[in-house]
């Protein structure tokens, strides 16, 4: 497929924050892309720039003291550089997003159908009777009982997995042809969070949308995503097809990761991995490899030299790291 | 919500008649001996006996009350001693030109401070927050006695525009237009202290609202910047507005008085202090009771409108 047919092209990417403390790389330099259809995954610890990265795609990042350079077409459309009014032509309609705490991302103060219905009404120009009809649909889509009545709800008075499906449909409103889905569940319980994920995935289907689902947790990606993206420090560390990633992984970051998520088959009471150390400072950023200072297989390059991307063995697998673990390839799965 | 409405409304009833007693009370805390004013210092014992029958003063004070507010309730207010008139009817002639004076004023300062504050809070620190910052500050340091003055001054003497100066008043149903002039001052004084408080406070609501994942949320819609501050950030942001507004009307009041005493203007503050200066003491009770309960009724009103402008309070 070429580049243009892509649904989203993102090269070189990169956010800075001017902070009172200086310049802050929030992302650092990001290329990746996304076919129609398609479900990416993109993993980090906290602060790792996921949220930023996904909100710089959709060219939503705040407005005071950033810089974006690099480039992220979605569906041709370069956002780097657009205006705000230029951009308002894809948000929603081309690319849109679910937030991650349902808890703050609807207005209290105004009735949830409206909040649908909102984009339905200024974007396709609907009217109200239509948009009313069609917020009622798409909340029955998202799986809320009685819709009709919800309608007229506030957002206080739903639970939170309820208001994350409200989020959802609202995402929907005008069938965005990417959803980006920045932790659609750390805000709920297990159960429900179980649930959300697999609306996605269905939702995903049926109308045919790419997703990128932001997540830290490797368990959520595992078997929703046909490819990962693991990312550190805002900069992407290790990248290929979800099998690939997980059984095949060069980076010991990504080892560190995987080893840190609690697994049914681990014994009772086992405890669970950390990795040592904290995500680093992205103001005082060493020269060389960002995970080195946290790193076993550290040596002098890491801390000198930054690794660049490199191919692995799988086409479409690289990774970023001068000590790579030893390939596993042809070596039973763990 | 009906529930709300409901206690709200018992807390009202028992305030107003805290204040009723209060007011009735004042009458009795008052120097002076109602005899004394009424029959002159000459009065004999048992003329005074006979008025006091004839007033009631005889009975327990709880009686009188009880007799009082009755006779409140069904709008009689008593006649005044001092001017033969009734107290109803000087409060009814005197109100509207107090509310008139409060409606323009509040009016002016909701159609400045809103659109302003919208304005600064898109750019917090910017060029026009920092105007509009500083000379606000500068304006809610000059007294209201001080700015009318200097209007006084300039709009009525310089520039000579009728109706505006002192003992100008004329009522609206002989000059609709003049009427307007000579509450034009008073309203636009009174306006600007309004309007500072309105601003500082709508502003800094405003700027702490954008900083919400909703606002972000309706911006990945598409919407318009105007839409997201209006349909969005304004409600969230009115509710420490509408407090401040309910607050400051009933200070209104206070500082209306000294306005329409300083241009004569005959509204209720004039009427009071011509009251306490003639010891008119059923005019002052009459007007206390008229104020305090005003102020209680404008408080609960407000109270009514921020349940509906935020539904989270009465909520929880």
């Amino acid at each position: 497929m070429s580049e243009s047919e892509k649904l989203l092209v993102v090269k070189d990417l990169a956010t800075t924050f001017a902070t009172a403390g200086g310049l802050v790389p929030a992302v650092g330099g990001v290329s990746f892309d996304l076919e129609r259809n398609e479900t990416l995954g993109i993993v980090g610890e906290s602060g790792s720039g996921k949220t930023v990265l996904s909100r710089t795609i959709m060219g939503l990042q705040p407005r005071a003291n950033v810089t974006v350079t690099g480039s992220a077409r979605v569906n041709g459309f370069e956002v780097v550089g657009a205006s705000e009014k230029e951009k308002r032509q894809i948000w929603g309609t081309e690319v849109a997003m679910v937030f991650q705490d349902p808890m703050t991302s609807l207005n209290p103060v105004m009735r949830i159908g409206k909040q649908i219905d909102e984009a339905l009404r200024v974007r396709m120009g609907m009217n109200r009777a239509a948009a009313r009809a069609r917020a009622i649909e798409l909340l029955e889509l998202v799986g809320i009982p009685s819709p009709a009545q919800r309608y007229d709800a506030y957002p206080g008075q739903l639970s939170g997995g309820m208001r994350q499906r409200v989020v959802i449909a609202t995402a929907l409103a005008c069938s965005p042809k990417l959803l980006m889905a920045d932790e659609p569940t750390t805000g709920l319980d297990v159960t429900i969070q179980a649930q959300i994920l697999n609306l996605l995935d269905e939702l995903k289907d049926r109308l045919k949308m790419s997703v990128i689902l932001v997540t830290h947790d490797l368990g959520v990606v595992a078997t929703r995503t046909s490819r990962i993206v693991v990312m550190y420090a805002g900069r992407i560390v290790e990248t290929g097809s979800t099998r690939e990633v997980f059984y095949h992984h060069r980076m010991p970051y990504t080892r560190a990761l995987l080893e840190s998520s609690p697994k049914v088959s681990n014994h009772p009471h086992t405890r669970l991995a950390t990795i040592p150390g904290r995500p680093p400072n992205l103001l005082k950023l060493a020269q060389g490899c960002s995970f080195a200072p946290r790193c076993a297989y550290a040596t002098d390059r890491c801390h000198q030299e930054r690794p660049e991307l490199q191919p692995a063995a799988e086409p479409g697998h690289s990774f970023a790291c001068w000590n790579p673990l030893p390939t596993t390839r042809g070596v039973a799965a763990p | 919500m009906l529930r709300y409405v409901t206690r709200r409304l018992v807390m009202l009833l028992g305030i107003v008649f805290v204040i009723s007693v209060g007011s009735f009370y004042l009458i009795h805390l008052l120097p002076g001996d109602p005899a004394v004013v009424i029959l002159g210092t000459g009065a004999t014992p048992a003329n005074k006996a006979a008025l006091f029958k004839q007033l009631g003063l005889d009975k327990p004070i709880y009686l009188q009350y009880f007799t009082w507010i009755g006779n409140v309730i069904r709008g009689n207010m008593g006649t005044s001693f001092i001017s033969q008139s009734s107290v109803a009817a000087t409060i009814r002639a005197a109100l509207p030109i107090d509310l008139e004076i409060i409606v323009l004023s509040q009016l002016l300062a909701f159609v400045a401070a809103i659109p302003m504050a919208m304005r600064s809070a898109r750019k917090p620190d910017g060029p026009l927050d920092r105007v509009l910052g500083a000379s606000s500050f500068t304006l809610l340091s000059v007294p209201p006695f001080i700015i009318i003055v200097l209007l006084v001054l300039f709009v009525s003497i310089k520039l000579g525009i009728p109706h505006t100066g002192p003992s100008s008043y004329v009522t609206f149903a002989s000059d609709p237009i003049g009427n307007l002039e000579s509450l034009a001052l008073p309203a636009f004084t009174l306006a600007i202290g309004s309007f500072v408080v309105y601003y500082r406070v709508l502003r800094s609501d405003l700027i702490a609202t954008l900083q919400e994942e909703f606002i972000t949320m309706a911006r990945s819609k598409g919407i318009s910047q105007r839409r997201i501050m209006w349909r969005h950030a304004f409600r969230p942001s009115s509710v420490a507005l509408l407090g401040a507004a309910s607050v400051n009307i009933g200070g209104l009041l206070a500082s209306g008085f000294v306005v329409q005493y300083l241009l004569a203007i005959p509204g209720l503050g004039y009427t009071l202090i011509s009251a306490i200066n003639t010891s008119d003491f059923l005019l002052v009770q009459g007007i206390v009771l008229t104020v305090s309960v005003g102020v209680v009724l404008i408080n609960f009103i407000f109270d009514f409108v921020i349940n509906i402008v935020d539904p989270r309070i009465s909520r929880e």
